[in-house]
């Protein structure tokens, strides 16, 4: 537990300390929200307007798998750093093993992507007032922390087997233009083209979002919307037992 | 010696690094390593570079797993228990690792934080570390604004933050000014003198003939060399350091030394250092024969540095291939 808060205590201090970083994990994804979902909403009006959801509702479900994302991306990007100025190697010397380092630092990504989205959810209320299910907030922070987990260990991958900034760089670059855009983040997948719509059902963050938005405003099959979390679980798993492996065969 | 005794136990330690696809042979860094380390000992490992400290520093350490062979530190296995011997151990890494992101207090009380240490003894060490260090007045700044050298001061103060029984540098006085590196291998001789184990690797000679009770040289993975400086000397027998200032460097001098075939040579504006292998009388005549070449200021014939013998026992396996 002491090595737990430790690893915590460490993160804390580098993103609290660090007001541009904590802006990008907090506030970046809530701006994203309160502009592009009022003005898109303002000019084009809501691809669900027939069943009475405005695009702020529909985008709320995206902006926070988009911070889930963004949080994990920047996490593993402090993984990178640190192994690139050697700080990770000293680290992995202090007393406490790497599976405790892990999830030391996949909680402190947790505690982080739970308080961006209780920001950005209670904010869309009270300010948009997009209708969430209250009565549904457990399924949200499970879809939250799950998320949130999923990804980071996802990127804890890459950041571990990289060795280079640039390529690096251009991976998380990369991964975040397919990611994000061919997903149904911020549109719709029924009246995309077939071959679209395939790609991006494939893809683990349109399985997110789309429980993310079955958590919020309830729009969504239930029983898909279950094989889709039952999916994504199987994701995140995969991506946390590849992690553990890699970062045990880090040298 | 009873293994109680000893801080660390090496027994024929091998790492081998697969080689990489298609790419070359499979690299033998560490090739049957052993040896024992007392407690409240400063011990050095020597050698080129490639000569495979630095992995058996990573050994040690838990940051590497062996090929074969065991490692122990103080008593437990780095194989078995990698947990129990972090738990007894600091490491400097031989790269300038800091938290670029924190302050340097904030560094300090991270690094006590992770090694268990109350908060109210953490800020007290602190400030008593950043005096030492003379890193006060940078206390509150973050370390990626401060210089290559200040940063190396907030890697190494961090050791003198805890009070792990064993501690491994890596090259700890690199980027160090001459000042703060004499005062920091003050500070490492009172670690020893209370009891910890403090297991140094270094380039700087000079640093390991002054500071450490012990020395291992290694090359190619092996040792080549162990004992005291006093023990290393004797394995030198024979090898005299010369220094010669002459009023003007004669012309003749570099044909001259060439000719007397020095183990080691440099030439600094009208001074002369060389290294030579030979009976005494024989290295008086040369010396002579060097005198007459100009007018000599001054003249020192000593026993040989652990430069020399480093050089003499390096140069060895060489030679004789």
């Amino acid at each position: 537990m002491a090595a737990l808060l430790a690893v915590l205590y460490r993160e804390g201090k580098i993103r609290f300390t660090n007001l541009v970083w904590m802006f990008f994990d907090l506030f970046y994804p809530l701006l994203y929200f309160l502009l592009f979902g009022v003005m898109m909403d303002y000019t084009f009006g809501s691809p669900l307007a027939a069943l009475g959801v405005d695009y702020t509702a529909f985008f709320l479900a995206g902006v926070l798998g988009m911070a889930g994302f963004g949080i994990a991306t920047n996490t593993a990007w402090g993984f990178f750093f640190d192994r690139d100025n050697g700080i990770f190697y000293e680290m992995l010397t202090y007393p406490m093993s790497r599976a405790q380092f892990l999830l030391g630092k996949v909680v402190f990504n947790l505690l982080l992507a739970v308080a961006q989205a209780a920001l950005t959810v209670g904010l869309g209320v009270l300010l948009l007032h997009v209708p969430v299910k209250l009565e549904r907030l457990p399924l949200l922070l499970a879809a939250v922390v799950g998320g949130a987990a999923g990804w980071f260990f996802f990127f804890a991958i890459f950041a571990l087997k990289i060795r280079r900034n640039d390529l690096f760089n251009t991976v998380v670059n990369v991964f975040y233009f397919v990611f994000l855009f061919a997903s149904s983040m911020f549109y719709p997948l029924e009246p995309l083209p077939g071959w679209f719509r395939a790609a991006a059902q494939l893809n683990p963050l349109t399985w997110h979002v789309d429980v993310l938005r079955f958590a919020t405003i309830g729009v969504g099959d239930p029983w898909r919307i279950l094989l889709e979390a039952a999916a994504f679980v199987v994701f995140s798993l995969a991506a946390f037992a590849y992690a553990v492996r890699t970062l045990q065969r880090q040298e | 010696m009873s293994q109680d005794e000893n801080a660390l136990q090496v027994e024929e330690l091998v790492k081998v690094y697969p080689a990489k696809a298609g790419r070359g042979a499979p690299v033998r860094a560490v090739d049957g390593m052993s040896f024992a380390v007392r407690r409240g000992e400063i011990f050095g490992l020597l050698g080129p570079n490639g000569a495979g400290k630095t992995t058996l520093l990573k050994i040690l350490t838990t940051l590497l797993r062996p090929t074969s062979g065991r490692a122990r530190v103080l008593g437990c296995d780095v194989v078995a228990q990698p947990l129990e011997v972090r738990r007894r151990i600091s490491m400097v890494i031989q790269e300038s690792a800091a938290e670029m992101f924190l302050t340097a207090r904030d560094n300090l009380l991270t690094y006590a934080r992770f090694h268990y240490l109350a908060a109210a003894e953490a800020r007290r060490r602190a400030a008593v570390v950043m005096e030492k260090f003379h890193l006060t007045p940078e206390a509150d700044r973050k370390v990626q604004d401060l210089s290559g050298g200040f940063r190396r001061r907030v890697q190494v103060a961090k050791v003198f933050m805890v009070d792990t029984p064993v501690v491994f540098l890596d090259e700890f006085s690199t980027g160090m000014d001459p000042i703060l590196k004499r005062a920091v291998m003050g500070y490492l001789r009172e670690e020893a003198a209370s009891g910890r184990t403090i297991v140094l690797t270094t380039q700087v000679l000079s640093e390991a003939e002054e500071l450490c009770d012990d020395i291992l040289i290694m090359n190619q993975g092996k040792e080549v060399a162990r004992g005291d400086l006093y023990a290393l000397k004797l394995l030198s027998r024979g090898l005299y350091e010369i220094t010669m200032t002459f009023d003007q460097l004669p012309a003749r001098i570099e044909a001259e030394l060439a000719r007397l075939q020095p183990v080691r040579v440099h030439i600094e504006d009208n001074t002369v250092e060389l290294a030579l292998k030979a009976e005494e009388a024989e290295v008086l005549e040369r010396v002579s024969a060097l005198a007459r070449l100009g007018h000599v200021l001054k003249v020192e014939v000593s026993g040989a540095s652990l430069e020399d013998i480093f050089i003499e026992l390096l140069r060895g396996p060489e030679a004789k291939s």
